[in-house]
């Protein structure tokens, strides 16, 4: 009986540790980007407002940069304007009527409260949640109108974003100008570049290229710009290419982002579910 | 017992340190320290293993809450409870941490407490990328990851070594 209990005590930190281990590796391993991004949210009702009194002071740093920004977007905004102001009174009156109707997306803004590129799976804490709108599912654009990410998790305050620099993010895109997709996808290894796969060989494809979202992804409605082709090379069989792409936008220096939800995605979403129910 | 006040404090100097300044690092995507391992590796020498191994959990769990990691600061943490006794026994000796203390430069030896410290980092490191990569595709990615982090939480917890030692002796 001593030499039971001896064998025991001896034993215990070690059969302790492989309880605790097996237990964080179970946890680990049934975890997904979900998970991960509820804790954050969870995490973030106790040191969101930390995060936001930091982001302040970074964003105070960045208002130059920021104001250059804004002044290049009136410009263009200007000249738009100018544009319209050129428009006779009929043909204006005819291009109101054609937009009129619900408009399938709305945008609203956040601020990027914490912001992280140096893992695999990488998140943007945002100061908005449930309480302002905010919901899971809804893309996230950088104030130039790049692709940044989409929403993966929200708390009444907070919402946390997949970054488009997240190893488990995955969008459609295609060349500009062009009918051919394929699925863009982040390596983990550059902060600057994603790659897009299974792009069709007929594709149009120059260095240079715009590349931009096919609007096939319920998150993001089509041609919002993901970046630039920087180089390409038909894949082993022959079939496809495989696209090295230079973001459009730096995500490490992102303080604002604009969300865009689609309207239409829980009908999207319940419409497919009847249609996997019907088809079981 | 008179030891427990410094290591809460320090506890949540880390944390906070983790969360609001190593992990909002945009310099590189190579460059991730993970400097609350100092935590484990400043535990004193003769700390009971169980209560080294409880110290662990709290560490790991707090690091994952905080850092949305799911469950691998625990995985990556865990070991180093129990690698650490056999570690300064081998780089310092039987002898040497028989009368236990807090491990640091002063009372370890330079040459003995980096070694320790570059053996807890590495090992910390190693497991928590290989983990959160798990793909032999990214393997040249993840050493990469792993070196540069690691060389960059050495120094950081070589400094707050310092600082917390020093503070130690000036009140004793």
């Amino acid at each position: 009986m001593y030499k039971l209990i001896e064998f025991l005590r001896r034993i215990f930190v070690p059969l302790l540790f492989v309880v605790f281990e097996v237990c964080a590796v179970v946890y680990y391993a049934r975890s997904s980007d979900y998970t991960q991004a509820r804790l954050l949210t969870r995490s973030n009702q106790a040191v969101g407002a930390v995060h936001g009194v930091l982001a302040g002071v970074r964003r105070y740093f960045s208002l130059a940069g920021e104001n250059r920004l804004l002044l290049g977007r009136v410009a263009t905004l200007e000249e738009e304007l100018a544009r319209y102001r050129r428009m006779t009174a009929d043909s204006l009156h005819e291009a109101l009527l054609a937009d009129i109707g619900p408009k399938p997306y709305e945008l609203s803004v956040a601020r990027v409260i914490s912001n992280s590129i140096n893992k695999s799976r990488n998140y943007l804490v945002l100061d908005r949640g449930l309480r302002d709108g905010v919901e899971e599912g809804m893309g996230v654009l950088s104030p130039e109108g790049a692709m940044v990410g989409r929403v993966v998790a929200c708390s009444e305050r907070y919402a946390v974003a997949l970054s488009i620099l997240n190893t488990a993010f995955k969008a459609s895109g295609k060349i500009a100008g062009d009918d051919y997709f394929g699925s863009i996808y982040w390596t983990g290894d550059d902060r600057y570049r994603v790659r897009m796969r299974e792009l069709s060989k007929y594709a149009r494809i120059e260095e240079g290229d715009e590349v931009v979202s096919s609007g096939f992804s319920q998150y993001f409605p089509a041609d919002i710009p993901i970046g630039f082709v920087e180089s390409f090379s038909l894949s082993a069989d022959r079939m496809s290419y495989d696209v090295e792409i230079r973001l459009a936008v730096n995500v490490s220096q992102l303080t604002d982002v604009i969300l865009i939800r689609n309207r239409d995605l829980g009908e999207i979403r319940d419409l497919e579910f009847k249609a996997r129910t019907m088809k079981n | 017992m008179y030891r427990a006040y410094p290591y809460i404090l320090l506890f949540f100097a880390l944390a906070l340190l983790q969360v609001f300044l190593f992990d909002n690092l945009s310099i590189s995507v190579y460059l991730s320290p993970l400097v609350y391992v100092a935590f484990v590796v400043l535990l004193p020498i003769d700390v009971r293993p169980v209560v080294a191994l409880l110290a662990a959990l709290a560490l790991g769990v707090a690091m994952d809450w905080t850092m949305g990691g799911a469950g691998i600061n625990t995985i990556a943490t865990l070991p180093l409870a129990l690698l650490r006794r056999p570690l300064l026994r081998s780089i310092c000796g039987e002898e040497n941490i028989r009368e236990g203390g807090v491990p640091s430069p002063e009372r370890l030896g330079r040459g003995s407490f980096l070694r320790y410290l570059i053996a807890m980092v590495a090992v910390h490191h190693l497991i928590f990328f290989v983990v959160e990569a798990l793909s032999w595709s990214r393997l040249p990615y993840t050493l990469g990851r792993w070196l540069l982090s690691g060389a960059v939480s050495v120094g950081f917890i070589w400094l707050i070594a310092a600082i917390f030692t020093a503070k130690r002796i000036s009140k004793s």
